[in-house]
């Protein structure tokens, strides 16, 4: 069955965190009958767990929706979901590469976001036809009105007609399909045309290989056909090909425009990058599509398994999260503490919270996790310059000239009443002040310098606790600023625990070293000798703690019928100790290295 | 060589911290169930015809408080149905108040010659808030009845408020009762006693402060001529507990009753901890043991180093290596590389340092596999 491409529409759907996004994909499915009502779990798409606890996309999911419109014709839909928080925006920019169209979904109630900001000039810049849609108008609060004037004002974008809809109750969600036909422009493309198909994403199947969820831009796919993709040399044989519906549904063929996914025994995860072109062996496409921006990882972590001997485990691991996660950067790592590991690179912190969740759920692997560092430049006296994303790699003191980090400039879009507490906890974190722009009575958008350093810790955390959740926060990387910055060490018993290292700006030095100490004097539990905690820069302590020794662990009586029950209590609490590292002749528990980014509370 | 328990569970009333197989209110029973005793004994000495008895122990519960004749007859059945060493230690365990003249002439006269007296504490408030049934002074009547004998007192740290003085000063009670042992036990608050909720409550001294107590008494008792041979208990030269020591030792022993614990032929089990059920068990010829574990391998090592290592004797590596036909140096290399520390070695003996005794689970658990 070859499908008219004029009936075909491609599109995603895109808005601020908790404007309806998830919940207007299942109306959509619903209504076009993709699943009954019945059956229907609550927001089919976000199907790993971790997406449905917290309530977030985190992966990218096509679906394909057949819908008879008004006029009489039938319609193909690829729906394409895409992530919401700042962290995925690298994900949103690849589902946009599939698509010719995107609904942008604004909150009746709360009207332009941050995120809507970002994600509609991101699908404007690929070239995406956008349809706004006005959601939640079920709500007492709800303004339509007015946020369609905001639309227009703040995008730019035509928002009269736009669908005022309740996602919630499934109220005018007609108006979006009709919407969807008349404004997505069916996709382009010749079938007949030499093969090309954007890997958008995919997923290693124990049974099929590698699974390349594609858009076909050119050509057809059908089992048997011998593929090879641009950036590999190797050949494969198609082995299935099919559509979303949501569940993967083996279909004849896959044609230009259609969105879908291919399977071709690929055994190794290297040979299917992400953004990637797929094109036939015989009479192949001359040139690949334009691929993907690479994304940059912000933050860096060190990741260790906690039995040493998983190391292999969490390879894998990590090898195929990577698969169709491009944003994961990975390098193996060593530490004289933790042992064998990689350091990672994510987009942010929910991206480190989520691959860290991923790992140990799916993979179902222990790991500890380093507190987070970003990459500093590092000049040295020689002239010659390092990027540093390891706080141990850092040289020594007296070879380097200076220290250059990453700033990000911040805005943050509050209701005027946040606006001191805001600038108190932007200047707490070594920001600089750019601009304030009362976008209307009820919100203000405040511009900030800020390191990135800074951020990474727990500056999401406090700007929700001083705005009661009202403040949200965008951000861009700035580039590189020249900076005071010490690497400070943490001795446990006397020895460095290079895993706790840490590069701070120097004034903040001895309040984090406080802290830290003070942190891991809690967590670390007390051993049979007395272990100081120590924070030094260089040679120099600049604070310290004492882990008392403990007095008392033994059963007062053994005797005959004590002995089994003994047994038993001494095996609980080694099974305890399997949670703990030795780092020298200190235990500490695999949790102590990532609570010490929680110390950083609002003073 | 091998030791019997013999398991008396009744008492006059229950102490706030007990958590035994011991049951005030079955004091009925006691002529059925030693009925039922004294046939278990005989079924045990047909099961393991050729073990010599070394030393005997009733304990309870009060074993002081049912009529001394089950007792004689207990200690005469073990001795006819068992090969019972003419030296051997035989302890009866009493509380201060439910012994007479005439009591102690009988249990003598079947050759108990170990007693053991549940002192506690010298204090009388701290007695009554555990609800003991004696005071300080019953105590003094108690081993005046017992004059010239080998007698031990258990004496409780940990309690309410208490201070090292009044350890002292209960060790100096003990000391003027004629007690040649003193067993110094930590109270260990067991949920469902009704101590526990003190210990919930905090009013219980802590770890810490139990420690401290601890670390006084092991001083003053060293003053007065005692050695800590084990982790609780303490004796003038001579006068360790045979009976206790087998257990250290990993030595086999037989115990009849509610609750008891055998280790034979390398078999631990344990039988019923309800007195209807023993009763009936018996009764029917049924075995009255709950559970049942052969101990081989790591796990037999394991008990022998973790049993050895809570006594002044230690770990005898040579016998330790002929036992299990192993090599221990090589075997645990690097349990020892980390905790040799705490740890002393004269010769073939393996020993925890004395500063070290108090918190040996952190040690012992590493030799686990």
């Amino acid at each position: 069955m070859s499908i008219n491409k004029e009936n075909v529409r491609n599109f995603c759907i895109v808005a601020h965190i908790d404007h309806g996004k998830s919940t207007l994909a299942d109306r959509l499915m619903e209504k076009t009958g993709q699943v009954s009502e019945r059956d229907m779990e609550e927001q089919l798409l976000d199907s790993m767990d971790l997406e449905r606890e917290r309530g977030i996309t985190i992966k990218l999911t096509p679906v394909r929706m057949f819908y008879k419109a008004k006029n009489g014709k039938e319609y193909v839909f690829n729906l394409i979901d895409t992530p919401g928080h700042v962290d995925f925006t690298y994900e949103v920019s690849r589902s946009l590469k599939a698509c010719e169209g995107a609904i942008l979904i604004v909150d009746a109630t709360q009207g332009v976001q941050a995120q809507t900001l970002a994600n509609a000039y991101l699908a404007i810049d690929n070239d995406l036809e956008i349809m706004p849609v006005i959601n939640k108008v079920d709500l007492a609060s709800a303004r339509p009105d007015d946020v369609a004037m905001e639309v227009e004002e703040i995008l730019g974008i035509e928002a009269t007609d736009a669908p005022r809809i309740s996602a919630k109750t499934g109220y005018n969600i007609e108006e979006v399909l009709e919407q969807i036909i008349e404004k997505v422009p069916a996709p382009k493309g010749d079938e007949n045309a030499p093969l090309k198909a954007l890997i958008f994403d995919s997923y290693y199947d124990n049974f099929k290989g590698v699974i390349c969820f594609v858009r076909i831009m050119d050509g057809k796919v059908k089992i048997g056909t011998k593929i090879k993709t641009f950036m590999s040399d190797k050949q494969f044989d198609v082995t299935e090909v099919g559509v979303f519906s949501p569940k993967m549904q083996p279909k004849d063929e896959l044609c230009a425009g259609e969105v879908g996914y291919i399977a071709a025994s690929i055994k190794s995860i290297e040979d299917t990058a992400v953004g990637d072109t797929i094109t036939q062996v015989e009479n192949p496409a001359l040139e690949p599509l334009a691929g993907y921006k690479k994304a940059l990882p912000m933050v860096f972590s060190g990741v260790f398994p906690l039995d040493g001997s998983k190391f292999n485990d969490l390879k894998d691991a990590l090898l195929k999260l990577k698969l169709n996660d491009a944003a994961l950067s990975i390098e193996p790592d060593n530490s004289a503490a933790l042992g064998f590991g990689f350091r990672c690179g994510f987009l942010g912190l929910l991206h480190m919270d989520v691959i860290q969740e991923r790992i140990e759920r799916e993979f179902d692997l222990d790991i500890i996790t380093t507190a987070p560092s970003v990459s500093y430049k590092v000049y040295k006296t020689d002239g010659t310059q390092l990027v540093i994303e390891n706080p141990t790699h850092l040289p020594p003191v007296t070879e380097i000239d200076y220290m250059e980090e990453p700033v990000i400039n911040a805005s943050i879009f509050t209701p005027p009443d946040y606006v001191g507490p805001i600038m108190e906890l932007c200047q707490f974190k070594r920001g600089v002040y750019k601009d304030m722009v009362y976008l209307d009575k009820t919100r203000v958008e405040l511009k900030y310098t800020l390191p990135l350093n800074e951020i990474i810790y727990d500056f999401f955390d406090s700007l929700k606790s001083r705005t009661k959740g009202y403040a949200s926060f965008d951000y861009e990387i700035a580039g590189y600023q020249r900076s005071d910055l010490v690497k400070m060490d943490m001795l446990l018993n006397g020895d460095i625990c290079d895993a706790l290292s840490i590069i701070v700006h120097k004034d903040k030095a001895y309040e984090r070293g406080r802290q830290i100490a003070e942190k891991l004097k809690d967590v670390i539990p007390r051993q049979m000798f007395e272990i100081p905690i120590q924070a030094a820069i260089g040679g120099k302590i600049i604070a310290r703690e004492t882990v008392k020794a403990f007095r008392k662990d033994v059963l007062a009586k053994c005797y005959g019928g004590d002995v089994t029950r003994k047994k038993k209590l001494l095996e609980k609490q080694k099974e305890g100790k399997k949670k703990m590292r030795s780092i020298g002749t200190v235990e500490i528990p695999s949790e102590a290295f990532i609570s010490i980014l929680k110390t950083d509370n609002d003073r | 060589m091998a030791g019997i328990y013999i398991h008396v569970p009744f008492c006059k009333q229950k102490c706030t911290y007990c958590d035994f197989a011991s049951y005030p209110r079955e004091l009925s029973k006691a002529e059925s169930y030693f009925a039922c005793l004294y046939r278990e004994i005989q079924g045990r000495a047909k099961q393991y015809p050729n073990k010599i008895i070394d030393t005997v122990y009733i304990g309870g519960g009060t074993p002081s408080v049912v009529d001394a004749n089950l007792i004689a007859g207990a200690i005469r059945q073990v001795k006819k149905c068992f090969t019972v060493k003419k030296d051997a230690e035989i302890t009866i365990e009493l509380n201060p108040g439910t012994v007479d003249e005439q009591k102690i002439k009988l249990y003598k006269q079947v050759g108990i010659n170990r007693f053991s007296i549940g002192l506690q504490t010298g204090f009388d408030e701290q007695l009554k808030k555990l609800n003991r049934i004696h005071t300080a002074k019953d105590f003094l009547q108690c081993c005046n009845l017992l004059k010239g004998e080998n007698i031990s007192a258990d004496v409780l740290i940990g309690l309410h408020d208490q201070t090292l003085e009044q350890v002292k000063k209960t060790v100096d009670l003990a000391l003027a009762g004629g007690v040649s042992h003193i067993s110094v036990y930590a109270l260990t608050p067991e949920v469902g006693t009704p101590i526990y909720t003190d210990y919930l409550n905090g009013e219980l001294l802590s770890d810490d402060e139990t420690a401290d107590v601890y670390d006084g008494v092991r001083a003053y008792l060293k003053e007065k001529g005692f050695e800590r041979y084990e982790v609780s208990n303490f004796a003038k030269a001579g006068f360790r507990s045979r009976h206790n020591m087998n257990y250290w030792k990993r030595g086999e022993y037989i115990g009849v009753g509610v609750s008891a614990s055998s280790f034979v032929d390398g078999r631990r089990f344990t039988n019923t901890f309800k007195i209807d059920e023993y009763i009936n068990a018996v009764i029917y010829n049924k075995s009255p043991e709950i559970s049942s574990d052969v101990i081989e391998g790591s796990d037999a090592q394991f008990e022998q180093i973790m049993l050895a290592l809570r006594t002044s004797d230690g770990l005898n590596i040579k016998e330790f290596n002929q036992n299990f036909s192993v090599d221990f140096d090589n075997e645990y290399k690097e349990v020892l590389a980390k905790k040799m520390r705490f740890m002393e070695r004269k010769g073939d003996i393996l020993t925890i340092k004395d500063e070290y005794l108090y918190v040996q689970n952190d040690i012992i658990l590493e030799f686990m596999k």
